[in-house]
């Protein structure tokens, strides 16, 4: 952490709660934290803590995905409006780009960086929480939908419910890798399905 | 994204598995369907309410009429959704039970080749050897517990008294091998009458 922007910060005092209860670090209401420093080093600490900030954020109201546009941009994450500060869609493309390059995000191949993917809990983890719960709920060697794991009646209570597709998609192909799973098509190639197998969790 | 499914895996995946997941699909889908019927008989709803508030009944009554039209609508899609659960609970059961039907089938013939190598000549013929052991076992046993004579007997016997003796010993302790201290003897005091004297006048007197 940079020395300047870390005293600053402290120097700040009170962060910001939000009424979904998700409290942002006092360097949110930092100004010139909305800024994209030109030092490199300022830089890398910089989009670090964006970085981060985003995350929780993200974590906090389970989100995950990223629009470069007008909503995204005019957010309370990005635009403080108790400092006047915003970020410029540019800074935060830049961010996201460091996020990506870390493996914290990934672009979506088709929206020519104007849309990412978050993860905030990578898709290892969701595989040990998804896996574990199939075994426990005796899903074993039975068919299930990718529908039914992120939108089903007996996922309700997860983690994982109304996961995003993407991260549904990478979680799976862990899965795969792992000799834990297998996914295919049914006869109409219309949506994936996934098969469980004894391994257990 | 089908290619995601590696090779050897691929292979596990039945005809069977693609018909139940294109129920689930449909299940699904019908799911989806149940989510926006939903929605739109809420709206319907809502917006009867607006019109009644102000004072449009003809817009209301139509309103309700549509909420009407897609309430059953939803029914029946529920109908369908339990009707496709079943299904595909039913076929699930039915590969489950072809499972333990293929288990059964299997135990069978390792049943059956197992009674192949023992066939029933050859146990009778192996009880019958081994009742033979037994017999010539005992008889062995007989022999060898009836030729001692009555004199090897005798000497066991005496053997044995010896060593219960030694046990015995071993257990008590030792006789002390110092004399008894000589008795003081107290003197008398006249009129007192010596412990001894005094115990035996108390027995005569019993007596008495």
């Amino acid at each position: 952490m940079s020395q300047t922007t870390s005293n600053a910060a402290q120097g700040l005092g009170q962060a910001t709660t939000l009424a979904s209860g998700f409290q942002f670090p006092s360097i949110h209401n930092f100004p010139p934290f909305y800024t994209l420093q030109p030092t490199a080093s300022t830089w890398k600490n910089q989009s670090d803590l964006w970085g981060t900030v985003i995350m929780r954020y993200y974590r906090h109201h389970r989100l995950y995905q990223l629009d470069l546009d007008d909503s995204t941009t005019n957010d309370q994450l990005f635009n403080n409006q108790r400092i006047s500060r915003a970020l410029k869609p540019e800074t935060i493309q830049a961010i996201v780009e460091e996020m990506v390059k870390k493996g914290d995000a990934e672009w979506d191949a088709t929206s020519r960086k104007r849309r990412a993917i978050i993860f905030w809990r990578k898709p290892e983890d969701w595989a040990a929480m998804i896996s574990s719960w199939v075994f426990e709920s005796g899903l074993n060697n039975s068919i299930l939908t990718f529908y039914e794991i992120a939108h089903g009646e007996n996922s309700e209570d997860q983690e994982f419910y109304n996961i995003h597709p993407t991260v549904l998609q990478k979680t799976m192909d862990v899965l795969v890798k792992r000799g834990v799973a297998t996914t295919f098509q049914g006869a109409n190639f219309e949506e994936m399905g996934v098969k469980f197998f004894n391994a257990g969790a | 994204m089908g290619s995601s499914s590696s090779k050897g895996a691929a292979a596990k995946i039945t005809a069977h598995d693609r018909a139940i997941l294109d129920l689930k699909v449909q299940r699904d889908k019908l799911r989806q369907y149940n989510k926006r019927l939903e929605g739109v008989v809420e709206k319907e709803l809502r917006l009867a309410k607006g019109h009644l508030a102000k004072g449009e009944k003809q817009r209301a009554l139509l309103a309700l009429r549509r909420k009407k039209f897609q309430e059953s609508l939803l029914e029946k899609t529920v109908l369908q959704m339990t009707n496709l659960d079943e299904l595909t609970m039913s076929i699930e059961q039915a590969m489950v039970e072809k499972q333990v039907f293929a288990g059964l089938a299997a135990g069978n013939q390792v049943l059956k080749e197992l009674h192949k190598e023992m066939s029933l000549a050859d146990v009778e013929k192996l009880m019958d050897e081994t009742a033979d052991s037994i017999a010539y076992q005992n008889e062995i046993d007989e022999l060898l517990s009836t030729r001692l004579s009555v004199a090897d007997e005798e000497d066991i016997e005496r053997e044995l008294d010896l060593m219960v003796e030694e046990e015995t010993k071993a257990l008590l302790p030792n006789t002390p091998e110092n004399a008894l201290p000589e008795l003081e003897q107290q003197p008398v005091e006249e009129g007192m009458l010596s412990k001894a004297s005094w115990v035996d006048t108390l027995c005569s007197n019993r007596e008495t």
